[in-house]
């Protein structure tokens, strides 16, 4: 479906000329000639709407009764009269009405001061009530969920909290209760409304009916400021608000609303997780090891230790960036590594290199999607990634294309997962199949008949005359050269090696063909381990049989393991290639080859926000690698294990509220940092101990560093397809790189390839004696920002064993029941769950949580695992 | 500026023949001293003014002898604030509203408010306020804090007597507020 351009009509309000896009509701186009209709249900981001409240009503001339302003689209030569007296008596009665039972509570209530009831009541209302019935009463105030409360007498049953519920988030849970005036908001049996994105009815809501308990009563509006930034937490990379008092604390977080990115919302992490910023456990001063124990010291003898330890490594340094480091740390980490120390080491992917030319490939403009494109897609690819756990904003837009854009949605992966109920075709695969579904739908996609097999219903259509313009159709039949049968082995076999059908995989090629622009999001575990390789491979050789670089508003996003993960690529965080994916000097070694060298070649390790413990695949060797590195100086905001037992230097690290700088949108989307509150205790921004750390480690130039913005420039500088970007450019909304003229300069890349061109993906692993095929994924939950809240702790997620039902059945093991699970001597124990549509053989485990964490067992190769009942304690 | 009721003349078209330019302001001069009105000036006004002066002096002296005595002041006299608790459960009145310190033209009120809870039941609301602050030394006793509050938990007290050695001893707690104050000032009494 392609971008609709708006027509524009004039129609006539309060005896102006006002001229709107067609189609826009009067609420909206109202606003168009500075006219203010009142609304309380109206709120576009929910879709259609509802007309529950009535504080809209409008004379529209030629129309006998009032009508919803929120519900009629603005149409040309219509006359509205918003300031006559009938419309005010209405507007007056509807208040009334509405406060008729609510309590006026407001020195007490949370939403006083910023409360669209009390603005509304002020501006349209009688200004006195003549009812002195008594009102209705209910408990209050109600936990609804750990994170809300409820307050039922103040609710206006504006239906905003109910549509999120069921048409956004699509988690059906709130629903109205009871009927007439007895109707309350509610979940069944009453069981607390725990979802991903649940905090957003409180901003939702335009009554104190629904508060956060992180906010309730912290704050008026006149007590905070609100300072705009970016939540780095996950790849989604929100648009948000700190709501800051005294200077020093956050208090809440909401939505900052940016279409191109977040389309207004926020996951529960996002939103509550900030409390972390201010959890007593921080480190907010830097340490350095003295004889065996971790002493406080001043800046000065901590950085003299660090440059010390780290110009006797020299070139033996390694160095990990984690997720959350913004563009500037990178270009300063990767400059003090290959300028100050003379080491090519420095890798922000924790799970294996990623070839050069994959690197300058993925970044290609042509190939890039924005999250926007999602909406006017024709289809939507999900390839082996669970966005509500790793990038939950997507989901959402995912939810709101299938729901209100007819776009088609293929998901593409061995666990099944919270898009499969509205996806139009699922190819499931075993653990690691993804490489070799993708190859098979790029060649299914090259036959030029679909095949027996497909459903005749599900086929794409063939008439030429139903082609959508710039479809598929049109250009494979002017290359028709590659096809699926020039692959070895064919659909069938490949199907075969992702351990899915051949009959899956055509039945989404045959939908891919017959939609329009395709847009792929792909999870960065498909570039993992010894077959990441081949995983990006394949994924080209489909954007080549989508036609990708061909077709306006196609391409690939990925769903990065960390939050900057496209900028730290960009700005020279890797071990091949430096500022702007041009080859590095030499090759150094990838994080996982790093693991292997500590204590050999390599002797010393710097942890720049990266927990290798935690995140990185293969912790017995990160152990043994910590044990051997003969001096670690670790940046960390929270002490971790990693930590308080190998580090020599602790450096503390700023939360993103503290944060100055840019970071990258997997979209391309450069986004700015802005600092919203001081540093507590010690802390210094980041970017400015990288300078002077790099200017004792004598990196020309780095004392000259005085400012975060000077840096960025730097950056700016260095890379050549950021080339004259600046601050003021990216501004609140950020600036894809793409869309600016300096993209030219992006790295050439060789051409696609094509199905032909794949090596066959490997046999899939025949498990041997009952064990079972090792898959990961992680989970929304697992992360410090969870574990350091307090109001977040309780989701806080042990190890969860997903097993198929007969699996279960066949290793005795049911729901809930603790198991452990094996390989090679290690062992992670975890409580087990039988889940639907698994595929046999299989298991799926969680990484990164704090107990059981999967990197226990992972080390780069598709593995079995055994798992069987843990022994009672 | 000439049409000020300060200017007496009350031909309006002489006013305006007068005006010379919008900023030139027309200044009524009294008459030119004849002899005899310089001489009751010299000798009269002077022996007026004496009489008052010697009236005086026969007068008991008005002053007060602070801080033994204080000057009573009238009821609505706003000197010191008060918070107050309902006399019946002991409850604070004050709910943590903030509607004083959003009221306050000087900013000199801060409110941070909690959740009461059933084992800590503080005010007769859901929430209350778990500080408040006045800082004495910004505030101008304007009273508005007083007109905002909602539930009259804040009101403006009678006490003046606010000096102290350090700024920071200014800033009143809570508890300073609640308390009542240990030395009253006497009010004004009936037709005093
Ligand atoms: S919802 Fe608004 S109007 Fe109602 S009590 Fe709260 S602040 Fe007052
Ligand atoms: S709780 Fe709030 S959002 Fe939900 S219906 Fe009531 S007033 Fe509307
Ligand atoms: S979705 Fe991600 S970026 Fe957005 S608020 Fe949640 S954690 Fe933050
Ligand atoms: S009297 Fe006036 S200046 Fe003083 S605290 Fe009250 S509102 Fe503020
Ligand atoms: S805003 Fe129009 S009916 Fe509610």
């Amino acid at each position: 479906m392609p971008r609709p351009t708006p027509n524009f009509v004039t129609f006539e309000i309060d005896g102006r000329d006002v001229t709107a896009p067609e189609g826009s509701m009067l609420v909206d186009g109202a606003k168009y000639g500075d006219v203010e209709i009142p609304v309380f249900c109206y709120e576009p981001k929910l879709g259609q709407p509802v007309g529950a409240c009535r504080m809209c009503l409008v004379e529209i001339e030629g129309i006998p009764k009032l009508q919803t302003a929120c519900s009629t689209p603005v149409r040309d030569g219509m006359v509205v009269i918003t300031g006559s007296q009938r419309v005010k008596q209405a507007q007056n009665a509807i208040v009334e009405f509405l406060l008729v039972n609510h309590p006026l509570d407001c020195p007490v209530c949370d939403k006083g001061g910023e409360c669209p009831l009390q603005d509304i009541a002020y501006g349209w209302g009688a200004g006195r009530s003549r009812f002195i019935e008594p009102k209705r009463h209910f408990e209050k105030p109600l936990e609804l969920s750990p994170l809300i409360a409820i307050d039922r007498e103040r609710c206006i049953l504006c239906f905003r909290c109910v549509r999120f519920s069921q048409e956004i988030s699509e988690d059906y849970q709130l629903t109205f209760l009871e009927r007439a005036d007895s109707t309350y908001v509610g979940t069944h049996h009453g069981h607390p409304y725990v979802a991903p994105f649940s905090g957003n009815i409180v901003d939702l809501c335009p009554v104190g009916a629904l508060t956060s308990s992180a906010y309730r009563f912290r704050a008026r509006p006149w007590d905070i400021e609100n300072a705009g930034s970016i939540c780095t937490i996950c790849p989604s990379q929100c648009n948000v608000t700190f709501s800051v008092r005294d200077d020093m604390k956050v208090l809440r977080v909401f939505a900052r609303d940016n279409a191109e990115v977040d389309d207004g919302w926020l996951c529960d992490r996002g939103r509550y997780g900030f409390q972390a910023i201010h959890s007593p456990e921080r480190i907010t001063r830097p340490k350095v090891k003295e004889g065996g124990t971790l002493r406080e010291v001043s800046w000065d003898s901590a950085l003299a230790a660090a440059a010390e330890g780290l110009r006797k490594a020299g070139a033996g340094t390694a160095a990990l960036a984690g997720g959350e480091t913004s563009n500037e740390e990178g270009f300063l980490l990767q400059r003090l590594m290959r300028e100050g120390l003379g080491s090519p080491h420095v890798d922000s992917r924790a799970s294996g290199p990623i070839e050069r030319e994959h690197a300058r490939a993925l970044a290609r403009p042509e190939l890039a999607a924005m999250v926007s494109d999602i909406d006017h897609a024709g289809a939507v690819v999900v390839v082996d990634s669970e966005l509500q756990d790793e990038s939950p904003i997507l989901d959402l837009r995912v939810r709101k294309a299938i729901r209100r854009l007819g776009v088609k949605v293929i998901v593409v992966g061995g666990r099944p997962g919270a898009l499969d109920p509205p996806a139009d075709a699922i190819v499931r695969t075993i653990p690691g199949g993804a490489e070799a579904a993708l190859g098979g739908l790029a060649a299914a996609l090259g036959e030029v008949e679909p095949a027996d097999g497909a459903p005749a219903d599900r086929r794409a259509p063939r008439d030429s005359s139903q082609t959508p313009v710039g479809g598929l159709d049109e250009r494979q039949h002017g290359e028709p050269a590659r096809q699926g049968e020039s692959v070895e082995g064919g659909i069938d076999d490949l199907s075969r090696r992702a351990g899915t059908s051949a009959e899956s995989v055509r039945n989404a090629a045959a939908i891919l063909r017959a939609a329009g622009p395709v847009v792929v999001l792909w999870g960065e575990r498909l570039s993992h381990g010894a077959r990441g390789g081949a995983g990006v491979n394949a994924l080209l050789a489909l954007a080549r049989a989508l036609g990708i670089p061909e077709t306006e508003g196609a391409g690939l996003i990925e769903v990065p393991a960390g939050t900057n993960a496209r900028g730290l690529r960009e700005v020279g965080c890797l071990p091949g290639l430096g500022p702007g994916l041009a080859d590095a000097p030499s090759a150094g070694r990838a994080a996982t080859e790093m693991a292997s060298a500590l204590g050999d070649e390599l002797s010393a390790l710097i942890l720049l926000g990266a927990d290798p413990l935690r995140t990185h695949p293969d912790r017995a060797a990160w152990t043994r690698a910590l044990d051997a590195a003969g001096f670690v100086v670790a940046f960390s905001d929270f002490p971790t294990e990693a930590l308080t037992e190998h580090a020599d230097v602790i450096l503390p690290l700023e939360s993103y509220a503290e944060r100055e700088g840019t970071i990258t949108h997997p979209d391309g989307r450069l986004q700015r940092l802005r600092q919203a509150i001081g540093h507590p205790g010690d802390v210094r921004p980041v970017w400015s101990v990288l300078a002077e750390l790099s200017a004792r480690l004598g990196v020309p130039g780095a004392e000259g560093f005085l400012t975060s913005p000077m840096v960025s420039r730097a950056l700016f500088d260095a890379v050549p397809f950021y080339a004259g970007l600046t601050l003021e450019e990216i501004g609140g909304k950020g600036k894809r790189w793409q869309e600016r003229s300096a993209a030219a300069a992006a790295p050439a890349a060789p051409e696609l390839p094509a199905p032909g061109d794949l090596d066959a993906p490997p046999e899939p692993l025949e498990p041997e004696n009952g064990d079972l095929r090792l898959g990961t994924a992680r989970s929304l939950w697992s992360g410090r920002e969870t574990e350091h809240s307090p109001i977040l702790r309780f989701l806080a997620p042990g190890q969860r064993v997903e097993l198929s039902a007969e699996d279960g059945v066949r290793l005795g093991v049911a729901s809930g029941d603790e198991v452990t699970v094996a390989r090679n001597g290690s062992s992670v124990r975890g409580v087990a769950a039988l889940r639907d549509g698994l595929p046999p053989a299989s298991v799926y485990l969680y990484e990164g949580t704090a107990e059981g964490n999967a990197t226990e067992l992972l080390n780069g190769e598709a593995t079995t695992v055994r798992v069987h009942k843990a022994a009672a304690e | 500026m000439s049409d000020t009721p300060s200017n007496k003349s009350s031909n309006p078209a002489e006013a305006s023949a007068t005006r010379l330019a919008d900023d030139v302001i027309a200044v009524q001069r009294a008459p030119s001293p004849t002899r005899s009105s310089s001489a009751y000036r010299a000798f009269g006004a002077t022996l007026k003014g004496l009489r008052t002066t010697l009236a005086r002096t026969l007068e008991k002296p008005t002053t007060i002898q602070y801080p033994e005595e204080k000057t009573p002041v009238y009821p609505r006299f706003r000197g010191r604030h008060k918070l107050h608790r309902f006399e019946d459960s002991g409850l604070e009145k004050c709910v943590g509203c903030s509607l004083c310190a959003a009221a306050c033209p000087a900013e000199c009120i801060r409110v941070v408010a909690a959740e009461n809870t059933p084992e800590h039941q503080v005010s007769a609301g859901e929430r209350y306020a778990a500080v408040y602050e006045i800082n004495l030394s910004r505030c101008i006793f304007c009273g508005y804090c007083e007109v905002a509050c909602p539930f009259d938990a804040i009101t403006m007290g009678n006490d003046y007597e606010l000096s102290d050695y350090t700024r920071s001893d200014l800033i009143f707690t809570k508890e300073m507020l609640l308390a009542d104050p240990i030395e009253r000032t006497p009010l004004r009494r009936e037709g005093e």
